[in-house]
């Protein structure tokens, strides 16, 4: 639907402005057409969220494209090729874009499947395919990466830290250049605007209380080695416990160097393992919190559940206290995380990068907390109404009681409050199970169970999530991106737009995300309740 | 050249005004208080709405956009599927959908031009189909409605300028164009057009239909025959 106006939402001001705006205008010293069109691109982790939009837009905005070579995992019985062909390019995304571009032929012409694993030695890709690539590859792109926040110490480190090894022993090998993708969220626990320009190398959130610390990835790994030794000689052979154990050594180990989780933690080394390599040209791009396409390749495309979905759906369960600051929230469509990767791409391919891109959005266009905690409520309040199920004078007040921003010492005595009701409720429920018999109680028994449980969950997955939104300010400089932009041709600019200054957030949260998590993500993890 | 059905909404596709759409927005503020006092305010407009609707759709427009004076854009925006479900979906007469359909089978690009406001405008637009909406908006300072709109007002003759301001942009051929109102306020937006169409008229607009010999269509009842220019070409 397009709305005729001669009016343009101006998302920083909070006002219209006459007139349309002007297309943008580049320098041309950076051209991704030309770039794209003579050099081959070898795409590291192009099956996760972030890839798949970014294979669909080099697809769809750059038919120049000379060759794509993409590595994907073999899954059990499915060779890589398989997998790209039925999974990949079936998906969502990329499935218009295929339909578009001339179909499944036109893409077998330009893209080729090479299989790997990042866990392995050169990615894992074969000695066959290693010799094939050699002299042909120009630039690696890497957007692989375990990205929950604190899952076992060991997958982290294997994937986000010796990944990284393994990727720069391959564009050695390959004589290429590298593209890194990496997080905003390296900074760790800070506060107020995080530059673009501070050393990588040695870098730990907690430097600045010089404590006389120094970090060192080469020390970080070797106490890696020892608690993995020690784990396989003390080992419980309980795999939850194991699991649990690993965890929280990731979580303890990064949270004593000032970093929010294990993820952020292992990403930095990664990013210093890079920094720290001699004679390597490369770019390293820290998207923040990679949320809902804004346009591309359609709005409100979503998947998985490691950015803001669990809220979301939290919120739309009918969560009514949310402890955030009134600082805003780093968020940046995947099409626009998309299309700055592929601006950067092209920037190193043309000599012209810097070291580091933040591809965020509160510099120029923030979005404050307290915003989006009032989208949620308006969200449960749209929800609750026309809910079938569950106690209708419940459904009622979870409609209309206003959702609110509250402090975390009410969030504590939330918690309290509500625990010691449940309690009560179970004492009430055992008593009852000794007069009446356990035929009649033992269910409510469980479903309060299932409903303890089920609180749980949520307060883990909002104690998480405090470090982005209420101990941490976080506004990510986005500089560097901006000046790459401004480098390209005008043609590129028609194709590849770093636009988030024009979000207005309202509708992008309203219509476009929380729709985009309705439809892609709550099908996918149906939450209960 | 082509040609294109532009629709008024409130009285032509449903039977819910601006005034029911300002409604739902202040019994639904932030607060409890809140909502009982801008509906107390609503209440006692309404006299004063109905009279000023009378004289000048302009002047009723002005008083009532005066009205979200206060209210946060972001609210204004989380609430319209909401207030789509509540109030204007039920609303909607039963042969409203029917008729779009068939203009766009007939290869009439569908435009709504409308006085209603863009946030609320954007659920009814995708529950009909419009490729292309034309309607009004609020000013806003920090996302803060200031009570007044972004000029031009589109009303009464606004609207004709605006579908001649389309179809010379779009290469429409205007007199093979339809256009559907219920109110006398839209006659030249009708005049513009080669097939104007009275759709569920007042009386006022009713007496013009008669004078101008132009098709009358009641979508409120299941059993009325869309004009004969949409029949005909749809047998060919």
């Amino acid at each position: 639907m397009k709305s005729r106006t001669a009016w343009q939402w101006d998302p920083v001001r909070g006002e219209y402005q006459a007139g349309q705006p002007a297309p943008a205008q580049g320098t041309g010293e950076i051209s991704a057409v030309s770039a794209f069109a003579d050099k081959t691109v070898l795409l590291l982790g192009g099956t996760g969220f972030v890839g798949k939009v970014l294979l669909a837009l080099v697809l769809d905005r750059f038919p120049e494209l000379k060759h794509l070579v993409v590595q994907v995992r073999r899954k059990k019985t499915m060779s890589g090729e398989q997998r790209f062909y039925s999974d990949i390019l079936q998906s969502p995304p990329l499935r218009p874009t295929v339909a578009r571009v001339g179909g499944e032929n036109v893409v077998r012409r330009k893209v080729q499947i090479v299989e790997g694993d990042l866990d392995q030695p050169l990615c894992g890709i074969s000695p066959r395919d290693i010799d094939m690539l050699k002299g042909k590859v120009d630039i690696v792109v890497n957007l692989a990466g375990v990205v929950d926040f604190d899952p076992p110490v060991n997958e982290s480190f294997e994937t986000n830290v010796y990944g990284t090894q393994h990727v720069i022993e391959l564009v050695r090998l390959l004589n290429a250049r590298l593209v890194h993708v990496s997080t905003s969220y390296v900074a760790g626990k800070k506060n107020g605007l995080v530059r673009e320009d501070v050393p990588i190398e040695g870098y730990f959130p907690m430097r600045d209380m010089q404590d006389g610390r120094q970090f060192s990835v080469e020390k970080e790994l070797e106490w890696y080695q020892r608690f993995i030794a020690e784990r396989r000689n003390n080992g419980s052979t309980n795999s939850r416990n194991t699991r649990e154990h690993l965890r929280k050594a990731g979580m303890d180990r990064a949270e004593s160097w000032g970093w929010t989780n294990t993820y952020t933690y292992t990403k930095s080394m990664g990013e210093q393992l890079i920094a720290g390599t001699p004679g390597l040209t490369c770019a390293i791009v820290r998207p923040a919190i990679v949320e809902s396409s804004l346009r591309f390749p359609f709005a409100g495309w979503n998947e998985g559940f490691t950015t803001s979905a669990p809220l979301v759906l939290m919120g739309g369960q009918g969560v009514k206290g949310w402890p955030v600051r009134d600082g805003p929230l780093e968020i940046i469509p995947v099409d626009l995380a998309a299309a700055g990767i592929l601006i950067v791409t092209a920037a190193v391919l043309c000599g012209k990068n810097k070291p580091v891109y933040h591809l965020a959005s509160a510099d120029t266009n923030p979005i404050a907390l307290p915003r989006l905690v009032a989208f949620l409520g308006m969200n449960a309040r749209y929800k609750h109404k026309r809910k079938r199920s569950g106690n209708r004078l419940a459904n009622l007040l979870k409609a209309y009681v206003e959702t609110k921003v509250i402090t975390i010492k009410s969030l504590q005595t939330r918690r309290a409050r509500l625990h010691r009701g449940l309690d009560v409720i179970h004492a009430m429920l055992t008593l009852g199970k000794t007069v009446l018999g356990p035929g009649k109680v033992d269910p409510y028994i469980k479903s309060l169970r299932d409903k303890r449980r089920q609180i749980r969950q949520q307060e883990i997955t909002v104690d998480k999530f405090l470090p982005f939104m209420f101990h941490n300010s976080f506004i990510f400089e986005t500089r560097n991106i901006r000046e790459a932009a401004g480098m390209l041709t005008n043609e590129d600019l028609k194709r590849l737009q770093w636009d988030p200054e024009t979000i207005d957030w309202a509708d992008y949260w309203v219509n476009i995300h929380t729709k985009g998590i309705e439809k892609w993500i709550r099908p996918a993890f149906p939450v209960k309740g | 050249m082509n040609k294109a059905a532009f629709y008024d909404l409130d009285g032509t596709l449903l039977s819910c005004n601006l005034v029911t759409e300002y409604a739902y927005y202040a019994r639904n503020d932030r607060s409890l208080t809140k909502s009982v006092y801008q509906l107390a305010k609503v209440v006692l407009w309404v006299p004063l709405f109905l009279g000023l609707d009378l004289c000048s759709r302009r002047l009723f427009n002005t008083f009532l956009f005066a009205g979200y004076r206060g209210m946060h854009r972001d609210r204004l925006i989380g609430l319209a599927d909401d207030l789509f479900e509540v109030t204007l979906k039920p609303s909607i007469f039963p042969k409203a959908q029917a008729l779009i359909n068939t203009t766009r089978d007939l290869g009439y690009r569908n435009v709504l031009v409308t006085g209603t406001l863009d946030f609320t405008i954007r659920p009814i637009a995708l529950h009909f189909g419009f490729e292309e909406v034309i309607c009004n908006r609020l000013e806003f300072r920090n996302h803060i409605a200031n009570g007044h709109f972004l000029p031009p007002l589109v009303a009464e003759n606004e609207k004709a300028r605006r579908i001649r301001e389309y179809a010379r942009e779009e290469n429409i051929d205007l007199a093979e164009s339809c256009a559907f109102s219920d109110s006398s306020a839209d006659v030249p937006m009708l005049s513009a057009v080669g097939y104007p169409v009275a759709t569920n008229p007042t009386r006022r607009l009713r007496r013009v239909a008669l004078q101008k010999n132009w098709p009358i269509l009641e979508l409120r009842e299941t059993s009325s025959n869309f004009p004969p220019f949409l029949r005909a070409a749809k047998a060919l």
